[in-house]
Formats: structure tokens, sequence, C-alpha cells
């Protein structure tokens, strides 16, 4: 897949993984899925996956493709968005997001034939393998880059400093996390859980940091993951990307109650509206 | 074409040469103890490996991975002290077709990184070994929170994990190299203090999986793992001097067990004793006594390990006898429970 997009093509990506994180999330019925913590998160992703990232769907094994690591997994449906905007599984199987045998779980199970490269959301893990994985293309000589998506509330995990200080040590600069900052976690506002300055910890870790002021915008996004891939510092990279939780769809953004949730057909039908306004508003 | 014949030419062709070891150097391992043998066995692997990648937790010195690390300096990644973190990078190499062995003290890996373990070993099915030196209670005089009682209890409740304990510094040696062949998941954990015999000769077979009988019998079964097989041999010797058929049973892999020897085992002794450095819940007991429940008939079964109490803080010597597991202990029960 090329990574030559224009920003105006990523934006119609971002507004389709929209509709299609409301569809999987509205299929799943009672089950309810991370609605806010997936919508948060959309431009990064679609950035990664249509700007940022070397690989081909329909190659999913190829070697020299760069890795994505979900390490907040409960975001799933940002991730299986990307795969079917990208092409790696049928759109009909969106359906079968949270049913039975599906491979598309609550969260990401390993999969690399439908572009499902770790399993994660058991939090701070993900990130962890991550950054193994970046290690092992250093030791074989391969120059993939491997991106990590992470959340805020995610980096409370005492794991993620273990990794971050072994990421350093071992000059890792062909990993490129982003911290999704939408500054909400499972029980209120990350401040009040956790007052983490992250900036400047990841920095104080030895990251080279970059703060991206609004993480919804597309064009910021890109921008900053490719000046990331082209950097020079030897540092492993860190974005934090400053984003709204539950962002595009008007009742969810900022709305803790739709951090995870069952969607019914009200909501459905207002959530198709809001983003339909929002094409509108694109065009 | 004997088996192992097979297996050596196998282990050449991908280009893993599986050297007899002289008996100089086994009983230079079995003097030092099992942190020694795996230390050195992980260099001879690494010489005929090069895909061999060695992790650690902050124990170069510890698991005499010191030999390793200076003919191999790009091939050893501390962590430092952090063994959810060494389990997850592990698992990120494996990921990417390295073969990797982390190495860790059995008292913190499994138990503290049993979810990294579960998840990404696992769940994951990655081809990732971790070795867990001084399991049991070897460590006597530190306490309890360096004894590792329970390791093989959270390594085989996790799906795909095989579960392996050696007896001696040769089945270490063989095990490892077994391990690098088989492809998936691997707890191995490793007991045997300084000293530990070497018990057995150079020609047989270790195969995962594969139980192996030291000893035939036909009144007691003593099915033993890790290095207390020396205890359950010792055992088999006083009980003949009494008249008392026992085979002795070595069930290096707890998982997968090798259930067609306790099929064997079943139908054909009056009693099973089940001998483990490990507690009475949860391990190799626990494996046999939950293949025997599907039994209509089958002899009794008695459980001997680490009683279900925190241990008292001791020597090596004193732990085995407070916890009934030296030889004349075996064979006393054993005496016991037939009378």
């Amino acid at each position: 897949m090329s990574n030559r997009n224009s920003v105006e093509f990523i934006q119609k990506k971002a507004l389709a993984m929209r509709r299609d994180c409301i569809e999987m999330g509205y299929a799943a019925g009672s089950h309810g899925a991370h609605f806010g913590p997936a919508m948060s998160c959309i431009e990064v992703v679609a950035g990664i996956f249509f700007s940022a990232m070397n690989h081909n769907p329909q190659d999913p094994f190829m070697p020299t493709r760069d890795r994505f690591v979900l390490s907040k997994g409960h975001a799933c449906l940002a991730y299986y968005s990307a795969l079917v905007e990208a092409g790696y599984f049928p759109r009909d199987l969106m359906r079968t997001f949270k049913g039975d045998n599906s491979f598309l779980s609550g969260h990401p199970s390993c999969h690399v034939k439908h572009g499902l490269e770790v399993a994660s959301g058991s939090l701070g893990n993900g990130f962890a393998v991550a950054c193994g994985m970046a290690k092992a293309a250093k030791v074989k000589g391969e120059g993939h880059y491997v991106y990590c998506v992470l959340g805020d509330g995610e980096c409370d995990e005492g794991l993620i400093w273990e990794a971050a200080m072994n990421a350093v040590k071992n000059n890792l600069d062909n990993l490129i996390a982003v911290v999704d900052r939408n500054s909400f976690q499972l029980a209120g506002r990350t401040h009040e859980i956790m007052n983490l300055n992250l900036e400047a910890i990841w920095k104080a870790f030895g990251w080279e940091v970059r703060v991206v002021e609004d993480g919804n915008d597309v064009l910021s996004v890109i921008t900053v993951l490719n000046e990331m891939r082209s950097a020079t510092s030897g540092k492993p990279h860190l974005i934090i990307a400053k984003t709204v939780k539950g962002k595009g769809v008007s009742f969810m953004e900022n709305n803790l109650a739709w951090h995870a949730a069952p969607m019914g057909k009200d909501k459905y039908e207002q959530a198709v509206a809001d983003l339909a306004a929002l094409e509108i508003e694109g065009n | 074409m004997s088996k192992r014949w097979l297996t050596w030419l196998r282990l050449r062709l991908k280009g893993i040469e599986m050297n007899e070891i002289s008996m100089e150097t086994l009983q230079e391992w079995s003097k030092l103890g099992h942190r020694s043998t795996i230390g050195e066995t992980l260099l001879l692997l690494g010489k005929e490996n090069s895909n061999v990648y060695v992790t650690t937790a902050d124990l170069t010195p510890t698991a005499r991975l010191t030999n390793f690390l200076k003919a191999f300096p790009d091939r050893l990644f501390d962590v430092g002290i952090a063994e959810q973190n060494l389990i997850d990078f592990t698992a990120g190499l494996a990921k990417e077709g390295l073969l990797p062995f982390a190495v860790g003290l059995a008292a913190f890996v499994p138990m503290r990184c049993a979810e990294q373990m579960r998840i990404n070993m696992g769940y994951m099915n990655l081809n990732a070994k971790v070795i867990g030196i001084e399991a049991g209670v070897r460590f006597g005089p530190l306490g309890n929170t360096h004894f590792a009682m329970d390791d093989i209890a959270v390594a085989r409740a996790i799906p795909n994990m095989t579960v392996i304990s050696p007896s001696d510094p040769r089945s270490i040696y063989k095990a490892v190299f077994a391990a690098a062949e088989y492809v998936g998941p691997v707890y191995m954990r490793l007991t045997g203090a300084p000293g530990f015999p070497i018990l057995y000769p150079d020609d047989f077979d270790f195969q995962i999986g594969k139980a192996i009988e030291c000893r035939s019998g036909r009144d007691v079964a003593i099915i033993s793992t890790g290095s207390v097989l020396a205890e359950a041999i010792g055992a088999a010797d006083i009980l003949r001097s009494k008249g008392i058929s026992a085979r002795v049973v070595d069930m290096h892999t707890i998982k997968p067990l090798d259930t067609e020897m306790l099929d064997r085992v079943f139908a054909e002794n009056r009693l099973v004793l089940t001998v483990e450095e490990h507690s009475i819940i949860g391990g190799l007991g626990g494996a046999v006594a939950e293949y025997k429940a599907g039994f209509d008939r089958s002899p009794k079964q008695l459980i001997c390990g680490l009683g279900d109490s925190f241990r008292k803080v001791g020597s090596y010597e004193f732990q085995l006898q407070d916890n009934g597991l030296t030889a004349s202990q075996l064979a006393d029960l054993v005496v016991t429970n037939l009378s």
C-alpha cells in the first residue's frame, strides 16, 4: 500500500472508519462496544494505516511490512475499521464483531492473515511486545518500523515503564508509539485517577517526544508521524496526540458513559446522522 | 534405524548438532548444580544455532550466563529487574522469528509474569522458551519470598504451554536442546543443588512428553519430576531390600503428561506415589490425579511434595526432610501404605 495518500483521502477513510465503528458496535447488540476510546484515535490509526505505514493487505505476511500493535486493545473498533477500509477482510464480516466464533473479538486476537499482529487488551502488554518486535527487526537488520498505539490511562501500568526503559536502552528508533491522549479512562478523567505529566515522564525516560495539539486533525497527525519516521535522534519515538473521546458523534464526545456501552436503535440513528452531517461539512 | 539416530540426523539437518557431553563436563555440572548446567548448555546451544538468543532479568551471573555473554555479546539481552517485560520482550522477539530463551528465578517467573505468559506465550502460541532457575525450595535459607512452590501450577494452567522439569545434568542438557527443536511455548523449571547426581547414561533418549521408566517394578510406582528423582530411586533401592518391587518413572514433562505410561502404571501397580519439589496442589500430583479421575478403577495415589503452607526456613537438606521427600521417608510411606 502506498504511503502517498492525500490528506483528503485519509480524512475520507477516517470518516468511513467512524461509520464502520458504529456499524460494528451496533451489530454487537447487548454486548456493547468500546465506542469512546475507538472514536478518539481514528485519525491516529488512519494516519498510520493510510499514510505512515508500509504494508500490503494482499500480502499480510510480507516480511518487510511495518508492524502495527494496538496496545489499547479495547479500541479494537478503530483497528478493525482500518483493516476493513484497507481491504484485509471483507466488509460483511464486520457483522460478526463479538459474535460466536468470530475472529473479531472484543479485544484483538492474533490473526496475521487478517492484519492482526498481536493479541492485546490486557493493558501494557501490547506495547512491551511491540518493543521486542522492534528489537528483533534491529537484530535481523530489517528496516521496517513498528507502530504502536497506547491509551493515556494505559500509562498507569508499571509494565509500560519497564518496556519504555528497555526501548531506550536498545535504541529502538524503529519504534513509533502514539499515546491517544483523550484524557479519560474507564472510571473517570485521567487527571483525577492518576495525574501524569506524560510529556515530562516520557522525555525523562529518554524518548523523543512530540505533542500533537489536535490529534483528530489528519494533517497534524500525519505530519508528525512522517517527521518521526525520518528523525535521526536514535531514540524511540513517542507522540502524544491530544484527542476527544468519542470524537464525531455528538452524544459520545467527552462522555464517559460511552467509554463502553450497548447502542440502541435511536442512538444508532443519531450517530449515523451525526456522521452524515460531518460528511456534508467535509464536502 | 534407532530413534536416537533419527533425532540426531534431524537435528543435524536443521543445523543443530547435539553432541554427547563428556563425563568430565557432566561431573563439573553435577558438582556446580543446575545453574551452571543451564548456563553452559545455553552456550552450547547458542554455538550450534545462531538463531538462539537469551533474555534475562538481571541474572547473567546467577544463571551462569557470563560465558554466553562473552561468546555472544549481541545475543543476550538483559531487561533489568522487570519480569513482566522479560516475557513480553521475549515474546516480541519470538513473534519475529528469533528463538529466545528467557531466564528468570522460578520464584518470580512464572508467578509474577503469569499473565504475560498466558497472553503472549500461550494465547499467541509463540515459540518462546522460559527457564525458571532455583525452582522448589533450594533457596531454603532465603525464606518464602524465594521459594517456587507454585510455578508448575501456574504454567500448566496456560493452554499451549509445555511444562518440563528435568532431573539431572544430562537431562537438563537434552531437555534444552529438545525445547529448541520443539516449536511452541515452553516453561522449564530447574531444580538440582550443587552435587545433584548424574542419573542417566549418555545414550538415553529424551523426548518431550515421553516419560522415562528408570526402574521396572510391580508393587508400587513412584512417579517423580525434577531432581528429586534421585530420592525416588533411593527409595526404590530401600524398598527392594525389603522385598518390595518399585517402578520408578521420570515424568520430566508435566504437560503434556505421558498418559500411555500412566495407563500402564494404573493397570500394573497397586500403589502410586507422585514425588515433586512443588506444592501438593496443582503440580505433578495434581496432573496425575486429574487424569486418574477418569478411571473406574485405579490404584491409590499418594501426593508427595511441599505441604500447603508457607514453608519453614532452612537448608535444602532440612527442606527435603521437613516435607517428607527423602528416600527413606518415601520408602517408609510406601511400606505403611502397602501393609
